[in-house]
């Protein structure tokens, strides 16, 4: 007779599931910490947005842990705590990642130098998307420099960002290997 | 490719085609002013408030650390300055209460427009802006201590802004460097009516001046109280920048530093809140047979 445990250990360990919880959660926190750093005088309108920054690498590197409903849930949260527009920064999460689905393959394979300069394009490609939709539903056009700035703060952050995710993925390997 | 694969794929794409739906159709809901999406919205605000005021914590723990260790290191120098201000704030409180008691006389022989009667409640900013397209706060105190939208919102420097959605502990004010806010002004020193409108930036704009009014460079702008939604003479601004139709103003308080703010509370007695209800910020004029808009006022604005 087969031994049952090896079934029950198989539904428990190799379902995605948990993880994607875990990330889609790590996203909202994100959001966040991005809503408290607003209170800080210099980031006062434009937080730097680092839930983009996570979505960005999580993509690249571990896409099946981010499932396009998790990438909605953090664009929505966002949405919703900023008091933007609803459904603006999801949408424009979700073409992003259906984006870097179509070219995954050539990103896992670029070094950083490349990899920062396609971050760059994307965020700000989905800025000005945010801001056309902004534009045709408010008909006004807002203040460009904090859109800038929040796009510099965010790119210069971006190698820390990366650095932290790197460091807590080899950090969870050798938790594994042990 | 297997069938189930292909089956599967199918299913991801019609679920992912119906998020972009959602998030589009979201969006011209959002714009709609749907009475329960705002409720909904606050509703949420209202549960998230404590989690994102935890979350917060140990973030402004940093900000204020480090704005501690500035302002060690700045002491003496700051105690200097103060000195000196304070005597200068001797003299102009000096002459602020000859000025007061000459107000005082002046007033009693033409019936200047007074401020109305509003009761101050001080709040916490929960929330500051992080987003480039929307400017608002998310402030401690909500209908249970009779906050209605329409409120103003002022700290001791000026208005901040008004009361847009109201939940039981909370409430989220419209800032006036919100693109969507327009306040209703007049330069103090010329009189000249005007309206100042947000960019989603640090700056306002002085839109719809008379094109006889020579604003100056430095000049006071203050609420005028036509509306009736907000009081007149609270500061907004001072004239920052002219650069020929364009007017820049920059706002009497400074949002970055924004901690505590007052809810100054009734005073909407008259107006038309059904208006407000539905997000629109138009006030008809009473109609009351009478052309006095405000105490001392009449309908272009002259004194009586």
């Amino acid at each position: 007779m087969k031994d049952q445990r090896s079934y029950f250990e198989k539904a428990d360990f190799h379902s995605d599931f948990p993880l994607q919880f875990l990330a889609a959660a790590f996203g909202l926190m994100l959001v966040l910490i991005e809503l408290g750093l607003a209170h800080w005088p210099i980031f006062h309108g434009a937080a730097p947005n680092l839930s983009l920054v996570f979505i960005y690498y999580v993509m690249i590197y571990h896409s099946k842990l981010l499932p396009i409903f998790s990438i909605f849930l953090i664009g929505i949260f966002g949405d919703f705590l900023f008091s933007d527009l609803l459904g603006g920064r999801a949408s424009a999460l979700m073409l992003l990642a259906y984006v870097i689905q179509y070219r995954i393959s050539r990103l896992q394979q670029s070094d950083f130098g490349e990899l920062w300069l396609d971050f760059s394009i994307s965020f700000t490609l989905i800025s000005l998307f945010q801001l056309v939709l902004f534009m045709l539903i408010n008909m006004a056009i807002p203040s460009l420099n904090p859109i800038l700035f929040q796009i510099g703060v965010t790119l210069l952050l971006l190698p820390f960002g990366f650095l932290m995710m790197f460091a807590f993925h080899s950090l969870l390997q050798k938790m594994k290997v042990v | 490719m297997r069938l189930s694969d292909k089956a599967g794929l199918r299913q991801r794409r019609i679920v992912h085609g119906f998020l972009i739906i959602l998030s589009f159709s979201l969006m011209f809901l959002g714009k709609a002013d749907l009475t329960a999406l705002h409720n909904l919205r606050m509703a949420g605000s209202e549960f998230l408030a404590p989690i994102v005021d935890t979350v917060s914590a140990p973030i402004r723990g940093i900000e204020t650390m480090i704005e501690g260790v500035r302002t060690v290191a700045s002491l003496r120098a700051e105690n200097v300055r103060v000195q000196a201000e304070n005597d200068l704030l001797k003299r102009w409180r000096r002459r602020a209460e000859i000025l007061e008691s000459e107000n005082r006389q002046l007033r009693s022989v033409t019936g200047a427009a007074t401020v109305e009667n509003r009761i101050p409640i001080t709040a916490r900013a929960v929330t500051a802006p992080g987003g480039s397209f929307a400017h608002t706060v998310l402030i401690s105190i909500g209908a249970g201590k009779g906050v209605v939208r329409g409120n103003p919102v002022v700290t001791a420097d000026g208005l901040v802004g008004i009361v847009i959605d109201v939940g039981v502990k909370h409430a989220r004010v419209l800032m006036i460097s919100d693109i969507n806010s327009r306040i209703p002004v007049i330069l103090a020193s010329s009189s000249w009516p005007g309206l100042t409108v947000g960019q989603n930036g640090p700056f306002l704009e002085l839109q719809f001046l008379p094109g006889e009014a020579k604003p100056k460079i430095g000049e006071l702008v203050l609420t005028s109280g036509h509306g009736g939604v907000l009081p007149n003479g609270l500061p907004v601004g001072r004239v920052d920048k002219i650069e020929g139709d364009k007017i820049r103003v920059s706002p009497a308080v400074d949002f970055r530093q924004l901690s505590y703010v007052s809810v100054l509370v009734g005073g909407l007695d008259g107006i038309d809140n059904s208006d407000l209800d539905l997000g629109n910020f138009y006030t008809p004029l009473p109609v009351t047979g009478s052309t006095r808009l405000l105490k001392g006022l009449n309908s272009s604005g002259k004194r009586r």
